[in-house]
């Protein structure tokens, strides 16, 4: 199923593979072209003869036929588009002059490539992961024609409407720039299989047609058929061949044999081939059965929509004829259609939140954004790279002199910067792998399988990209400095070069340089570090109840679980009475299982509270603290004691019970600690339309302390926190369970059979996080020690790259002064005054960056909401000033110091 | 020696591909099918066809590897690649539509208008 490679693509590899041979092996590919031209020249020469002509005639006619050969080999490089190579002038030579500078200056070497390899490695990391989920073509023949198709709502932008049936039918019926239109929807159910056993398995149900957008066929029986779309057809089912081969044995009379969905017998009539996963990561399909007389405008099941662009049809072409049709619909049922937008676009959009055109460029923007992260490290290198270029002035003048042109010296400097940053791109490419590889197993443990378009490796338009990004940093790298160190007159470097002076006058720009360099040091490094900090606290810290013997569940009720059109106000409460409902059966059979000690519910699962305001009555403040809605059990079930006053009773949970437990954190920050029972608060919420009226909820008395059981968020130190009793009848929205197992129960072994469980007390539910509580807590703290990770090695390698770069600049102006210093002295100036002029002016340059970096960073902060006077960065700030500034001194300090070493008579007799 | 016709601007490579989907075949080879073919009616200047060799060997609408040619002599030969495949149907359709257009208006009679 797999078309490996498109044009576009192997045409792409193949001009690269053609230009390496014309770059890199440029002496055997001339030999081999002279070689053809012989041959050539000597078969037609044989012809001739044969034809009658004498040996010395024929080859001179062979010759003269052939025509000129040094015009066809220029047209001959032409055509394997050397012209440019050649224009450029790059050779091997420069490649090896390049890594002999490398080695050459080992520590300018290693700064300039960790950094870049960082940046690069990053910039490829977030390219190919977005790459992989939106960009990336379908293995489906003709994959980049199939499309998804959805309705917008304007008033409600990236949640689009999936009650489409309606839509989809009359779509079906009228849409001609897309052909085979499709639909499916997602059931999870039970798979029980004769002398088998029961599986829980998703399914797709797909109209037949998605097969024929697939244009897979199947390798046993037959895909699903039209006719089985109809009413009263008998029930079939089609199946991936993973699924065969593990639930069937690869039994080879697969097809014919019944199983039973739930508990409806299906006969199985197909095999897809292996490999094929369709339309998201699905391995069952069976017939989605649509009929319009069951739901009203608006109503029946969610469903996705997808076909294929007709011959010689755009995407823009279908949208047009889309949304000719949408207005048509808009017109006739204003109430429920004015406010949709019927989308077509590329097939995965669909699938990876990409909702609204402006989620699309988010995506776009994160892209682009750390591509800028290497322009960023780029520019530093360039500092530190023109420093060296600078020394080299002498260098470059004589062979300018010599007669190199302009070009072939910026040349020269481009292929060293280009060797650089290759060895970067070839690291940071190597750091990538490892990060997909890392993301892949954790794919495949934390959400099972990943979309079946989606291949996370070293693609070649990956492997592209980054070495585009290569050379845009060998470009700001080499290329920059090279034109400024070559921009001056060459006699003027030449007779600078006698009086051993470096002929780069820089002041002004390298002033603001360092001072840029600073203030942006200054300004970010700070608050990373601090995150850095934040985050791997954060992933040390543990709950304090006993993790490892707790389940997390947290489910919801599918959106179509009745029938409604869900904008009625009896919609509402039709989904909240079922919801209720099966969520109660559903704790009274897990509270039977032997296995379990005990299970409660909340709004949010404990240690992952929603924040919001409160104000204590008499004092009048207001305070940030982190609300939960809790099963009058919770405490009991989690072992959390009572500190002061009594635990929730069954009665709290009545309407206007008015009662509240608080953690100690609440107890001592918010109210002030001291008895605090019978202190009465009340929550101050924003008005709903987000204009920021107030409304007040009534007052609630505190009845109880408990302690503090979970850690707060990474970037808090403390999370007050407050429980309100809740009753199952009042619940909306997602409920997590915490499920106690007892001593000895595999708390992994639960969660298949819960799932089991939950499926046979209502299969609308469905669970949004099951998962042992410590694996949960362990992947918590991997993704935290990550993110660590990753903020300090940028930070790091900034840090690193700056400190070199503020290094090289301030030593070379120092040095540019050398000679005025040696002077000064000479004439009788007091050392001591001398230096401090020096280090009084390195200082200024060092104070103003650290300056205008504070005030960056406060106008950051403050746009954010924090302020680093408050805290935010304030330990490690000082850290980064000190570093900056004692490199800045330490920088000025060698140089000065030569300066004043110079004998006077050596400095007047250089001239 | 019958009539020579003109080789129409950007039909070259249409050629070249065309000869060399009739098999693996060296530069020389080519140069040889094409006239074969066309019955002398067709020649190509000889040295013109390096060029063209080079730039679709460029595009990897063809690969070449180095063999022994009818005199014992190393020699370069060339094969079409799937892309090569793919392009000389396209080029055949469009040069196809081209003469029945052509052809269409030079036969259209008076009274047709």
């Amino acid at each position: 199923m797999r078309v490996p490679g498109s044009p576009a693509l192997s045409g792409l590899l193949a001009r690269l593979r053609s230009q390496w041979r014309g770059v890199f092996r440029r002496a055997d590919v001339e030999a081999e072209m002279r070689e053809e031209f012989e041959h050539h020249i000597a078969l037609r020469t044989e012809d001739l003869i044969r034809r009658g002509l004498s040996p010395s005639e024929a080859a001179r006619r062979a010759r003269i036929e052939f025509g000129h050969i040094e015009s066809h080999s220029e047209a001959a490089r032409a055509a394997r588009g050397l012209r440019l190579f050649d224009r450029l002038g790059v050779s091997w030579l420069d490649v090896k002059l390049g890594v002999r500078m490398l080695v050459k200056y080992p520590w300018l070497s290693l700064v300039s490539v960790a950094g870049m390899a960082v940046a690069i490695a990053i910039g490829a990391g977030g390219f190919g992961i977005i790459y992989a989920l939106m960009d990336a073509p379908l293995p489906l023949d003709e994959g980049e024609r199939v499309v998804s198709i959805q309705n917008s709502d304007v008033t409600n932008p990236g949640s689009p409407d999936r009650r489409a049936v309606h839509d989809f039918l009359l779509w079906r019926e009228q849409l001609r720039s897309v052909h085979d239109l499709s639909a499916f929807t997602e059931d999870v159910r039970m798979l029980t299989i004769p002398s088998g056993g029961s599986h829980l398995v998703e399914v797709a149900r797909m109209t037949a047609s998605g097969f024929r957008v697939a244009r897979v066929a199947p390798i046993l029986g037959r895909p699903l058929l039209d006719a089985d779309e109809r009413a009263g057809a008998p029930p079939v089912l089609v199946i991936a061949y993973e699924e065969w081969q593990s639930r069937f044995g690869g039994d080879p009379a697969i097809i014919g044999r019944t199983v039973r969905l739930d508990n409806t017998v299906h006969t199985v009539v197909g095999v897809m081939p292996e490999g094929f996963r369709f339309p998201v990561d699905h391995r069952y399909w069976v017939p989605l059965r649509l009929d319009p007389a069951a739901y009203e405008l608006g109503g029946g099941p969610e469903i996705w929509m997808f076909g294929r662009l007709a011959d010689g049809v755009s995407l823009e072409q279908a949208q047009a004829e889309l949304t000719t049709i949408g207005q048509r619909m808009a017109a006739a049922h204003p109430e429920t259609h004015e406010r949709l937008r019927p989308w077509i676009r590329p097939y995965t959009h669909a699938f990876v939140g990409v909702d609204s055109p402006a989620r699309a460029w988010e995506y776009r923007a994160v892209q682009i954004g750390l591509s800028l992260l290497l322009i960023v490290v780029a520019v530093n290198v360039a500092a530190l790279v023109y420093a060296r270029t600078a020394a080299r002035t002498g260098e470059i003048a004589v062979r300018t002199a010599l007669g190199a042109s302009r070009r072939r010296v910026v040349t020269r400097l481009f292929a060293e910067a280009l060797v650089l940053s290759l060895a970067a791109a070839v690291i940071g490419l190597s750091i990538a792998e490892i990060g997909f590889e890392w993301i892949r197993v954790l794919a495949t443990r934390e959400v099972g399988e990943l979309p079946f378009w989606m291949d996370l490796r070293l693609s070649p338009i990956l492997i592209a990209y980054v070495l585009g990004l290569a050379v845009l940093a060998g470009v700001i790298v080499g290329v920059v400095p090279a034109l400024q160190a070559t921009g001056r007159s060459v006699q003027g470097s030449l007779q600078r070069l006698s009086s051993r002076r470096s002929g780069m006058q820089l002041g002004r720009t390298w002033t603001t340089l360092i001072v840029v360099q600073v203030a942006i040091a200054v300004a970010a490094l700070p608050y990373a570090l601090y995150s850095a900090g934040r985050f791997a606290r954060s992933a040390a810290a543990v709950p304090d109840y006993p993790v490892d013997e707790f389940v997390h569940a947290s489910f919801s009720i599918r959106g179509d679980a009745v029938p409604a059109d869900p904008d009625t106000a009896s919609y509402e409460a039709a989904i909240a009475a079922r919801f209720a409902a099966s969520a109660a059966e559903l704790l009274r059979r897990i509270e039977a299982e032997p296995e379990v000690a005990g299970v409660a519910f909340a709004s949010h699962y404990p240690g992952s509270e929603r924040v919001g305001q409160i104000e204590v009555e008499g004092a009048g403040t207001r305070s940030p603290v982190w609300f939960n809605q809790v099963d009058v059990d919770l405490f009991t079930v989690f072992g959390i004691p009572v500190l002061a006053g009594r635990g929730f009773v069954q009665a709290d949970a009545a309407p206007g019970a008015n009662t509240v437990i608080v953690d100690r954190a609440f107890a001592e920050q918010v109210v002030g600690g001291g008895n605090v029972i019978g202190r009465r608060i009340r929550r101050i919420e924003r008005g709903e339309d987000g204009t920021g009226e107030v409304e007040v909820g009534p007052w609630l008395e505190i009845v109880g302390v408990v302690p503090t059981f979970t850690p707060p968020p990474p970037f808090e130190s403390v999370a007050p926190k407050l429980y309100q009793p809740l009753a199952l009848a009042d619940v909306q929205g997602p409920l997590h369970l915490g499920i106690r197992m007892r001593p000895g129960a595999a708390p992994a072994s639960f969660v298949g059979r819960l799932r089991e469980t939950a499926h046979a007390v209502d299969p609308a539910l469905r669970f949004v996080d099951l998962q042992p509580a410590l694996q949960e807590v362990r992947g918590r703290r991997e993704g935290l020690i990550i993110l660590a990770v990753l903020i300090a090695a940028v930070t790091a390698s900034v840090l690193l790259l700056s400190a070199a770069g503020i290094y090289a600049m301030m030593s070379f102006i120092v040095a540019t002064r050398r000679r005025e210093i040696g002077i000064r002295a000479a004439l009788g100036a007091d050392p001591r005054r001398i230096l401090t002029g020096v280090f009084g002016r390195a200082a200024r340059q060092l104070g103003g960056g650290v300056l205008a970096g504070l005030l960056l960073a406060e106008a950051g902060l403050r746009a954010v909401g924090g302020s680093w006077l408050r805290g935010e960065g304030a330990h490690e700030l000082p850290i980064v000033v000190a570093i900056m500034v004692a490199i800045g001194l330490l920088a000025a300090l060698g140089p000065a110091r030569r300066g004043l070493a110079v004998q006077p008579a050596e400095v007047l007799h250089e001239d | 020696m019958p009539d020579q016709a003109e080789l129409l601007p950007g039909t070259l490579d249409l050629l070249i591909l065309k000869a060399i989907s009739l098999g693996e075949v060296h530069g020389y080879g080519v140069l040889l099918r094409i006239e074969e073919i066309s019955g002398g009616a067709l020649m190509i200047q000889q040295g013109a066809l390096y060029p063209a060799l080079y730039r679709l060997e460029h595009q990897g609408l063809i690969e070449s590897e180095w063999g022994k040619s009818e005199n014992n002599r190393r020699a370069k030969y060339y094969r079409l690649t799937r892309a090569g495949r793919r392009r000389l149907g396209e080029e055949e359709a469009n040069w196809n539509r081209l003469v029945n257009a052509i052809g269409a208006v030079l036969r259209a009679r008076p009274q047709e208008l």
